[in-house]
C-alpha cells in the first residue's frame, strides 16, 4: 500500500520517459498519442482521420452541430425524433435499406442524441469504409421520407419513452429530470426526450425544416477511426461529400444559465418506485477554463470509484446506499458537451433515513473536502484515475470513443488535437485551484437537491 | 494461430425498382484478421493462466474467472454466492477494504467482482505500468478475504433494496417467472431471493460458500491488453502458487424442458406489457449451436432481423425488441423479449409467432442469409478486437469446454449454414407451440388480448 502511494508521483514525471520506476533498468514506454489529421472541405465540412491498425476494422462517425438543447420551443424531444428519421430513407437507399447495407456489410451502427449534437456512425470491416462513406454523404445530402415513416417512428419513440421513463422506476431519474429543476434558460430546462403530445405533433413539413436549417456540411464533422489509408480516404470523401452545398446557418441560440444564487429542493413522486432517492447537482464551471479541468478532479476524487470520499462515506460508513452515481454530464463525459452543465450525483436510500441526514452527509464531505489541504498523495490519484479514464475512452467501444472525442473537439474547439492535451491540461491544476474551485462551486447556492419520493401503495 | 479470411459477400442492395438511384459501392477485398496470439501457463496447483498481449493503448485487463456461482448456491441460498462476493470486496487478512480501493485507484482502476451463474470475475483495469500489482492485489483479494463479519448486515441491507428496486421493474420480473417456469428448482430457475433468505445469512455461511467453491483449480487467470510477459508471468507465479488447488471443477445441470403456456403478471395501468416469450434449446458445447445461433441473427437478433424489422419498423409497436440465445454451462433457451405499448400486446404476440411459423415453413432467401452471415462475421471481428472481448471468448470457450478450432474455425462454420438448415434449426427448437410466455402489464386490458392470440394461433 505505502508502496504504491510513494511512487505516485514518480509515476506522473516518468511518463515522458515512459518507464516504471520499478523497473528502471528496462525502460518501457507506456505513453500514448493519438495520430490526428485535421481538415476541412470547400463546403465547410470539417475532417478528422485517426489511423489505427491494431484491427482490420474502421469507425465512421459523423456529428451535427444540433443538440437538444436548441430543438424547437413547441417541439420538444424533436432533435431526437429526427435522429429516428434519418434512418428511415435518403435520395437513393429506402426504409430499413442502410441498416441493411451496414448489417449484411458485417457492421454495427447507432446514432444518439446529446446536449450539443446529434450523431450517427458505423463500424465495420475495414474495406468497408467506402461504403459507409457514400452512404453517409448520401443521407447528408436529403431525405426522402412518407408520412408513414414518420407515424411508424413516432410509435417507436414513444415507446422509447415509456420502457425508458414512463413504466420505470426512477424513469428518468436524475439523467432527465435534474437539467429541468437545476436549470433556468429553456434550452437547458425543457424535456429532451419530448412530451408525448408534442411528438405526436410532428410533421413532415417539421422534419424538413429542421434538415434543412442544421444538416449541412458546414454544421458537421466527419470522423473516420481505424485501419485505412489516408489518400483514398480523402478521394472518396471528396468524391460524396464534396458537392454537398452549404447552408446558412441560424443565429446562435444564447444558452447562457443564469448564475445561481440560492438553493433550490425539489420533490418528485414517483407512483413505481419503491424507495426514496436523492440527486444533487451543482453548475459547472465554465468548459476549458483551469476550474473546469480541477472539477474534472475533483469528481474523481468525491464520486469516481469505490475509493471516492462520497462513495467511502455514504456506502461504508453510514452504510445509506449500495452506490453513489454520477459524474459530469450523465448523458456522455465531461468532454463532449458545449454549453452550461452538471456535475451530478445520485443515491437510492432507506425510507428509515430521511433526505435531511442524506444531505447531511453530503455537506459533512464536502465540508472537510473544502476546508483541509488537498495533498499530493490524492492529487496524484486523481490524475492516475482520470488518465487510465482517458484511455479507456480511447478504446471504448471499438474506436467510437476516440471518434467521439475528436468529432466534439472538431465540432466545438475547431481543434481535434486537443485530444493530445487533455493529460497536460490536468496535470497543471495544482491542490490550491482544486481547493479554490470546490469551496466556489461545491456550495449550497450552486447547488439543486432533488427528491424522489415513492407514492406505491406499500409505503 | 491460423488465419482466418473473412470471406465477406458484397451484398447488392435490391434498388432496380427506382432505375434512376444508385446502388452503394461494395467497398474493397477483405483483409485477414488474424485472432491474437496467445499464451497459456499452468501452475502446479491447477491454476490455469492465459495471456494475450493486444493493442496500443497503455492499459492492462486482469481478470480470474473462477468456476463457481448462482449455480453452487443451495436451496435457500439465492444470492448468497453474490454476498461472498460482496463480502470479499470488504479487505484481505492484510489490507482493509479502503486500502485495496486507494491500492486499486493509484493504478488506475478499481476491482470488481461479478457473479454469474457458472463463474465468479475478479477482475480490473489499469494502467500498463501497474499490471504487475494488479495481479497481487486481485490474487490478494481471491485467497486472503478477511470476510469482516461486522459488514455483513450492512451488506444483506444493499442486498435487500437492490432486490425491491429489481423486483419493482418489469423486465427482472418478467425474467425471474420465465426462468423458474423453464428451470425449476434448479439454481438457474431461482435468480431473485427473498429478503427472508437474505436476512438468514450467517457468516459461517459465507465462508463455507468460499472454501466450498474457491481455489486454485477452478480458476483462469486471463490478461489482455499492453504489457510486460516476462514480467507479468513472473508476477503471476508468485502471487497464486500459493493458493490452494481447491475443490475440482463441478456443475450440476437442469434437464430443461419446454413449458407451453402464458402466465400474466400484472402490473395495473401499465403502458407497455413486457412479453417473453421462449424455450429451452442447446447449448454452445452442441453442434447445432452455430446454425441456430446464425437463425437467431436472422430471426430476431439483428436490427434488420425478421422479427425487429416487424413490430417495431412496420408496426411501431416496440422500441428495442430482441432475441436471444441465453446460455448456461448444460443448459440454454431462445427467447425473444419486448416491451410493447400495452393495447398492441396480443398483435405483437401473434406478429412474433408469425415471423417464427415462417421461418419454419419457408426456407429463407440466399441473399438474406448472406447478409446476416456477413454481419456475424463482422461481429466475431469485433468480439476479439479488445482486450474486454478478447477474454469474454476465451473464457466462453473454457467454460463450455471448447477448443480453439471453435474460434479458428468460427467464421468458415458460420459461412456453411445453408437456408434449409436455417428453416431446419427453427423446426427443431422454435415451436411457437411449445414455448413459455410471461407478460407483465394491465391485465384487465390485456387478458382478452392474448386469449385472442392464443385462438388464433391455430390460423397460421
Amino acid at each position: 500500500m505505502n508502496k504504491i502511494c510513494k511512487w505516485t508521483g514518480v509515476v506522473l514525471v516518468s511518463l515522458i520517459f515512459g518507464c516504471n520506476p520499478q523497473k528502471a533498468e528496462s525502460p518501457q514506454d507506456y505513453s500514448y498519442q493519438v495520430p490526428v489529421d485535421y481538415y476541412k472541405l470547400n463546403n465547410g465540412l470539417k475532417v478528422v482521420f485517426s489511423q489505427d491498425k491494431t484491427a482490420p476494422t474502421v469507425v465512421v462517425a459523423v456529428y451535427y452541430n444540433i443538440g437538444f438543447r436548441i430543438e424547437p420551443q413547441d417541439r420538444t424531444g424533436f432533435a431526437h425524433l429526427f435522429e429516428h428519421m434519418m434512418f428511415q430513407g435518403s435520395e437513393n437507399l429506402g426504409k430499413m435499406e442502410f441498416v441493411k447495407l451496414v448489417q449484411q456489410n458485417g457492421g454495427v451502427l447507432n446514432g444518439s442524441t446529446r446536449f450539443d449534437f446529434t450523431n450517427y456512425f458505423e463500424i465495420l470491416p475495414a474495406h468497408k469504409l467506402q461504403t459507409a462513406l457514400w452512404a453517409e454523404a448520401d443521407r447528408m445530402s436529403g431525405l426522402a421520407i412518407t408520412d408513414d415513416n414518420l407515424i411508424n417512428q413516432q410509435g417507436v419513440v414513444k415507446n422509447e419513452v415509456k420502457v425508458n421513463v414512463l413504466n420505470q422506476p426512477y424513469g428518468g431519474f436524475p439523467w432527465l429530470d435534474m437539467p429541468q429543476y437545476a436549470n433556468e434558460n429553456w434550452y437547458n430546462a425543457h424535456n429532451f426526450y419530448g412530451d408525448l403530445e408534442d411528438l405526436d405533433a410532428a410533421t413532415l413539413e417539421d422534419v424538413k425544416s429542421f434538415f434543412d436549417t442544421f444538416y449541412a456540411p458546414n454544421n458537421a464533422v466527419l470522423v473516420v477511426v481505424g485501419d485505412f489509408e489516408k489518400d483514398e480516404t480523402r478521394q472518396w470523401i471528396q468524391e460524396y461529400f464534396g458537392d454537398l452545398p452549404s447552408a446558412e446557418l441560424p443565429p446562435v441560440a444564447d444558452i447562457s444559465e443564469p448564475k445561481q444564487t440560492a438553493e433550490k429542493v425539489f420533490t418528485k413522486p414517483d407512483k413505481l418506485a419503491t424507495r426514496p432517492a436523492l440527486a444533487f447537482a451543482y453548475h459547472m464551471p465554465e468548459r476549458n477554463t483551469p476550474e473546469y479541468y480541477a472539477m474534472g478532479l475533483i469528481d474523481q476524487l468525491l464520486l469516481q470509484g469505490d475509493d471516492a470520499l462520497l462513495n467511502q462515506r455514504f456506502v461504508k460508513e453510514k452504510g445509506y446506499t449500495g452506490s453513489v452515481d454520477g459524474g459530469i454530464n450523465l448523458l456522455g463525459n465531461m468532454f463532449n458537451y458545449n454549453g452550461p452543465m452538471l456535475w451530478m450525483g445520485s443515491l437510492i436510500h432507506d425510507a428509515e433515513v430521511p433526505s435531511d441526514s442524506i444531505t447531511a452527509v453530503l455537506n459533512q464531505a464536502i465540508d472537510e473536502f473544502t476546508s483541509k489541504e488537498v495533498t499530493q498523495a490524492d492529487l496524484d490519484r486523481a490524475l492516475i484515475k482520470m488518465r487510465s479514464d482517458l484511455y479507456s475512452n480511447l478504446g471504448g467501444f471499438f474506436g467510437f470513443g476516440r471518434a467521439d472525442l475528436l468529432a466534439s473537439f472538431a465540432l466545438f474547439d475547431d481543434d481535434p488535437g486537443r485530444i493530445n492535451l487533455l493529460e497536460g491540461e490536468f496535470r497543471k491544476i495544482t491542490p490550491d485551484l482544486l481547493k479554490r474551485t470546490a469551496e466556489e462551486y461545491l456550495v449550497p447556492e450552486n447547488r439543486t437537491i432533488l427528491i424522489l419520493e415513492p407514492t406505491t401503495e406499500e409505503n | 494461430m491460423k488465419r482466418i479470411t473473412l470471406y465477406l459477400f458484397n451484398i447488392v442492395i435490391c434498388l432496380a425498382v427506382f432505375a434512376q438511384k444508385q446502388t452503394p459501392p461494395a467497398g474493397g477485398t477483405p483483409k485477414d484478421f488474424t485472432l491474437p496470439e496467445k499464451t497459456t501457463f499452468k501452475l502446479d496447483n491447477g491454476l490455469t493462466v492465459v495471456m494475450v498481449p493486444y493493442g496500443n493503448l497503455p492499459k492492462v485487463t486482469v481478470s480470474a474467472v473462477v468456476k463457481t456461482g448462482n449455480i453452487h448456491e443451495g436451496e435457500g441460498q439465492i444470492w448468497l454466492a453474490d454476498i461472498t462476493a460482496d463480502l470479499m470486496q470488504e479487505g484481505t487478512t492484510t489490507r482493509t477494504a479502503q486500502e485495496v480501493s486507494l491500492a486499486a485507484a493509484n493504478m488506475g482502476g478499481q476491482i470488481n467482482i461479478g457473479v454469474g451463474p457458472n463463474q465468479t470475475t475478479a477482475s480490473g483495469e489499469v494502467l500498463s505500468e501497474f499490471g504487475a500489482d494488479l495481479v497481487g492485489l486481485i490474487a490478494d483479494v481471491l485467497q486472503q478475504p478477511a470476510f469482516p463479519g461486522g459488514e455483513l448486515s450492512r451488506l444483506i441491507n444493499d442486498r435487500k433494496r437492490d432486490l425491491s428496486v429489481q423486483m419493482s421493474r418489469p423486465q427482472p420480473q418478467a425474467t425471474e417467472k420465465f426462468n423458474k417456469i423453464i428451470y425449476g428448482n434448479h439454481p438457474y430457475g431461482d435468480i431473485y431471493p427473498t429478503e427472508e433468505i437474505l436476512d438468514s445469512y450467517t457468516i459461517d455461511d459465507v465462508r463455507k460458500f468460499y472454501s466450498d467453491n474457491f481455489g486454485a483449480q477452478r480458476t483462469v487467470v486471463y490478461v489482455a491488453g499492453v504489457f510486460n510477459e516476462a514480467e507479468m508471468k513472473e508476477a503471476i507465479t508468485k502471487a497464486f502458487s500459493q493458493w490452494v488447488t481447491g475443490p475440482a471443477v463441478s456443475f450440476d445441470v437442469p434437464e430443461a424442458v419446454a413449458k407451453p403456456g402464458v402466465e400474466i403478471l400484472d402490473r395495473a395501468d401499465a403502458p407497455q406489457s413486457t412479453i417473453i416469450m421462449g424455450l429451452p434449446v442447446v447449448d454452445p458445447s452442441h453442434p447445432d449451436f452455430i446454425p441456430l445461433s446464425v437463425t437467431n441473427y436472422l430471426l430476431g437478433g439483428s436490427f434488420a432481423s425478421r422479427i425487429t424489422s416487424n413490430i417495431r419498423e412496420d408496426k411501431g409497436y416496440t422500441y428495442s425488441p430482441r432475441s436471444t440465445v441465453d446460455t448456461r454451462y448444460g443448459a440454454a433457451t431462445w427467447y425473444e423479449m419486448a416491451d410493447v405499448t400495452t393495447d398492441v400486446t396480443g398483435p405483437s404476440l401473434k406478429e412474433i409467432s408469425y415471423e417464427i411459423n415462417k421461418l419454419r415453413s419457408e426456407v429463407p432467401g440466399v441473399e438474406e442469409l448472406d447478409g446476416i452471415k456477413n454481419y456475424r462475421a463482422g461481429i466475431f471481428v469485433l468480439q476479439n478486437s479488445s482486450p474486454g472481448g478478447i477474454i469474454g471468448q476465451l473464457s466462453f470457450l473454457d467454460l463450455y469446454g471448447l477448443d480453439d478450432s471453435y474460434l479458428t474455425e468460427y467464421v468458415k462454420n458460420v459461412y456453411a449454414v445453408t437456408p434449409e438448415q436455417v428453416t431446419e434449426m427453427t423446426r427443431k427448437y422454435l415451436d411457437y407451440e411449445k414455448m413459455t410466455i410471461v407478460v407483465v402489464g394491465d391485465k384487465k386490458v390485456i387478458e382478452k388480448q392474448i386469449e385472442d392470440y392464443q385462438n388464433a394461433l391455430d390460423n397460421f
